[in-house]
């Protein structure tokens, strides 16, 4: 390449990195020292800033509503955990079953990710409200009704239920395509020295899945931490404050108890606590494979 | 042998019906929102069909101070322009970090990794704070600009271009291309399937944002669909059918572009693993 257009490609690159780290600058870094200024300072919106030191976390760390909703979150992931990866490992098993209507199976599982939060919020709230359709299947055979979001434990499990319905379709397909990547050939190697399928699966398949497992529990444990909508539609984070999570604390406390300081300070231990519990999982479950 | 095959067809089989069962809420809620009012949680068909929930929505809410049509309007343009930003930007960003070769692009590259790592919820409240300082609350710049362009359609792009042989560039160059006809004429095209992707995850993610527009839009005009449907619900939760004719409202556009687009959605999936 001769030099000028070398040097005309360089200033062009010079430039978009520059728009890039001019925008990341107002909207990723500017915001991030104003996080750093909010933890250690007490605000109301207006007015003067005044610094605290550890103030805000010394209160997160007594705050009974701050331990609940952690106690709440790990009480999603209890559910939500097995629920998706037992319901994506046997759909992914079935999906390669089938022959007939594939695409139906396919994109009739698939259409339920790309619902909108609040729309399947408000769907799912009417279909399992009290004298909603499924209380009347449910009442018609066993003569009684689901309390589905006014008890407390089973109106954390009813959310699980609506993300599983979202989710299995989509994480299926990731532990699909971890299944396809297992070579015929170690399976079939297995079946010669007279291993059953039993054992194939427990010994063979699901070690090599690993990738794919993790994965999943990685995506469900961050999206945990996040969820708003739901528990905001349905429940207003009730009953008995069981459904309240991280953001809708945050939320809360910022624009209703007009405390962006400690707010910050919620969503910077919620996002701490959810880096770590990611990092753990990978440590403690992921497993180097190869297909040799 | 036969066996296994008769297993098979049952697991099949019941596959099909557990994919309408995943249907049903989808079927329900819009046979809902045609049905009379007494009929909807009683009966799954209508016995007859009726529009007034959408005359409802459409018409009368109007008056309530709750513009539906405006609000879909609002939603259709904040999510299209959101996405025609950011794949331009992931473009232009990711031809300079995968095809100039400098140290600037390197170490973009892993700052970008980098800053993926943040959950966005951590920033919110300090965003919410620039936005008031700017003046820009209530206006849809303050849903746009913070989505305008992403370290996630960046990365994508630049992995993209990377695969693209540079003699692909030469001969467009000796054609006389020049650099954005190379960019946007050459490489976005042979790129179809990161370019789908990046915009059906940002259109949907976009059309389905909810606590960002609810922190930063309180004028019913300026509010998109999601945020407007969330209000009337709160506020007409009584109203069920109306509710539920704005529930189908604001699912059929992410349908429609998932069904457009829905190859690549699949082929996403598999990028997911790596």
């Amino acid at each position: 390449m001769p030099k000028t257009l070398k040097r005309k490609e360089l200033r062009f690159g010079l430039e978009m990195i520059g728009i890039y780290l001019g925008y990341t600058a107002i909207f990723w870094g500017y915001p991030f020292l104003w996080m750093l200024v909010l933890t250690f300072s007490r605000w109301n919106f207006v007015g003067k800033i005044r610094f605290v030191g550890l103030e805000n976390f010394q209160r997160i760390f007594f705050d009974s509503t701050f331990w609940r909703i952690f106690l709440n979150t790990l009480n999603f992931l209890a559910y939500l955990i097995p629920m998706t990866l037992v319901t994506s490992l046997l759909y992914a098993l079935a999906l390669g079953k089938v022959r007939y209507l594939r695409s139906f199976v396919v994109f009739g599982f698939l259409v339920a990710n790309v619902s909108s939060g609040v729309a399947y919020s408000i769907m799912f709230s009417n279909l399992f409200a009290s004298n909603g359709p499924v209380n009347r299947i449910v009442y018609a055979l066993f003569g009684t009704t689901i309390p589905w979001f006014s008890h407390p434990q089973l109106a954390v499990f009813s959310i699980c239920l609506m993300i599983t319905w979202k989710f299995v379709g989509y994480y299926g397909l990731i532990i699909y395509a971890g299944l396809q990547a297992i070579p015929q050939s170690v399976i079939e190697a297995a079946k010669i020295e007279g291993a059953d399928n039993k054992t194939i699966f427990t010994r063979i398949v699901l070690p090599l899945l690993n990738p794919s497992l993790v994965t999943v529990s990685i995506l469900v444990t961050t999206l945990t931490f996040g969820i708003f909508t739901e528990p905001y539609m349905i429940t207003g984070g009730g009953p008995m404050q069981r459904t309240l999570t991280p953001l809708i604390y945050m939320y809360d406390t910022a624009f209703r108890r007009i405390n962006p300081s400690y707010a910050t300070v919620v969503a910077l231990v919620t996002a701490l606590i959810s880096f770590g519990l990611v990092m753990l999982i990978r440590r403690l479950f992921e497993k180097e494979v190869s297909f040799e | 042998m036969k066996k296994a095959k008769i297993i098979d067809f049952g697991i099949n089989l019941l596959m099909i019906v557990l994919a309408f069962i995943w249907i049903y809420p989808y079927l329900w809620l819009l046979l809902s929102s045609f049905k009379p009012v007494d009929e909807i949680f009683t009966r799954f068909l209508p016995t007859r069909i009726t529009f007034e929930h959408y005359k409802f929505i459409f018409v009368t809410s109007e008056r309530l101070e709750r513009p539906f049509v405006r609000a879909l309007f609002n939603s259709v343009f904040i999510s299209v322009s959101v996405t025609t930003l950011v794949i331009l930007t992931s473009c232009l960003i990711g031809y300079a970090l995968s095809r100039i070769d400098f140290k600037g692009a390197r170490i973009t590259s892993s700052f970008i990794l980098f800053q993926m790592l943040f959950p966005g919820f951590m920033f919110l409240i300090p965003l919410f704070v620039l936005m008031r300082t700017l003046g820009l609350l209530d206006s849809y710049m303050a849903v746009i600009f913070p989505s305008a362009m992403s370290a996630w359609g960046i990365f994508m792009f630049s992995q993209s271009f990377k695969t693209i042989p540079q003699d692909y560039i030469d001969a467009a160059k000796i054609d006389g291309a020049n650099r954005l006809w190379v960019i946007f004429r050459v490489l976005l095209p042979l790129s179809r399937t990161t370019a789908s992707i990046v915009g059906l995850f940002t259109f949907i993610g976009i059309w389905d944002n909810f606590l960002w527009p609810l922190m930063v839009i309180k004028n019913p005009n300026r509010m998109p669909l999601a945020v407007l449907l969330a209000v009337f619900n709160h506020q007409y939760a009584g109203y069920i059918g109306p509710v539920l004719a704005g529930a189908v409202l604001q699912t059929i556009p992410m349908l429609i572009i998932f069904w457009i687009l829905r190859d690549y959605f699949i082929k996403g999936i598999a990028f997911t693993l790596k």
